[in-house]
């Protein structure tokens, strides 16, 4: 035993006979999925920042500045609050984030009951995100947004008085007479990138809970491994390092 | 039979259903790492309103949203603990190819400048 013990370890690493990578087969295909997925968001990122640099300078249809338009949060319509919304947003998908690494250190442990718990919360912030995403999407559509359609251009007059916003201040638009057309880009690029990113998340929520089920049923405590909680939550991870990268090029900047 | 084999016994080695005993790193460095995260997110907050929009603002948030990457790769992800050779395989295609994208976009965006 102890001899043959020695001679496995000391296998070169591409000879055969061994794991070169030492990890699952399926671990490894995640791993080269995220990449191909990440190639996927960086082009979508680097082609809104293509179009959104070709309006720089437009006196006609300038970009619209974010802090503009994303300035809604629930419960307190019609105060200028840019960017909390979405900073709660990224608050929900970094705790599930961290739900979802403990439930894989739980699975490590072979605790079947605290990956369930920790699946759960997962599931619960993934859900969250998804809601606030809708609700910032009906915010946007009702505004005038379309896949074709912009509106956050701003006549001269409302531009005056949009440089002279601060934090709380009261704000109404006037569609009539203080929006113009803008460039169509912006909202179609915003619905297309979150869009896929919001798909990636919802993805993300069915397999957390297809492995939920599995949890509760006792399926990976019986085969012995919590294997696939670690390959979704591999997934899972990605979805909240795009949105990092989506939150720092579409609100911050 | 257990599908459960792992590098140390002397069962045959077998790619499909090869699953390698996972470490136990404890849950400490998991919460260090989200107060990490969610520290910068507030840095990223206070910046905003701090600082007018201008090219340095830009590039402190995406020095910023890459760290964030770099904590959730390595930890959350895994990918630090993990053998030098994966890590290479996933970071360097990465790194290629969307620093190409990147480079073509910072090298011809003038181009593509309607005014």
């Amino acid at each position: 035993m102890s001899s043959n013990t020695v001679v496995t370890d000391s296998k070169p690493t591409w000879a055969g006979g061994r794991s070169p990578f030492n990890v699952s087969y399926g671990k490894l295909m995640m791993w080269i999925f995220l990449l191909s997925d990440a190639f996927t968001f960086s082009s979508l990122l680097v082609g809104y920042g293509a179009i959104r640099f070709s309006y720089s300078g437009d006196p006609v249809t300038p970009w619209p500045d974010p802090a503009l338009v994303f300035n809604h949060f629930p419960f307190a319509h019609g105060i200028h609050l840019p960017l909390l919304f979405v900073s709660v947003m990224t608050f929900i998908l970094i705790f599930s984030s961290v739900t979802m690494v403990l439930a894989v250190e739980a699975g490590h442990r072979k605790d079947n009951k605290a990956v369930a718990k920790y699946m759960l919360y997962t599931i619960v912030g993934g859900a969250a995100f998804l809601g606030c995403q809708a609700w910032e999407w009906s915010q946007f559509i009702g505004e005038g947004a379309r896949l074709n359609e912009n509106w956050f251009g701003f006549t001269s007059a409302a531009a005056e008085k949009a440089e002279s916003l601060k934090l709380f201040d009261h704000v109404h638009w006037d569609r009539a007479t203080d929006r113009t057309p803008g460039p169509v880009p912006f909202a179609s690029l915003f619905f297309i990138v979150t869009g896929f990113h919001g798909f990636h998340v919802l993805s993300g929520v069915v397999l957390n809970i297809i492995i939920y089920i599995n949890v509760i049923f006792g399926t990976y405590e019986r085969r012995g491994h919590y294997e696939m909680v670690e390959k979704v939550g591999l997934y899972w991870h990605f979805v909240d390092l795009v949105w990092v990268f989506v939150f720092t090029f579409y609100y911050l900047i | 039979m257990s599908a459960h084999a792992t590098e140390n016994n002397n069962e045959e080695y077998i790619p499909e259903t090869y699953i390698p005993e996972p470490e136990l790193h404890g849950t400490a460095e998991l919460w260090k790492i989200f107060w990490v995260l969610l520290i910068i997110t507030v840095v990223d907050f206070i910046i905003y309103f701090a600082m007018g929009a201008s090219m340095v603002r830009n590039i402190i948030f995406i020095v910023l949203g890459l760290v964030k990457a770099f904590f959730i790769v390595g930890t959350f992800m895994h990918l630090k603990y993990e053998r030098m050779f994966l890590i290479l395989a996933i970071v360097l295609p990465a790194l290629a190819f969307i620093g190409m994208l990147v480079f073509g976009l910072l090298h011809e965006g003038n181009a593509l400048s309607n005014h």
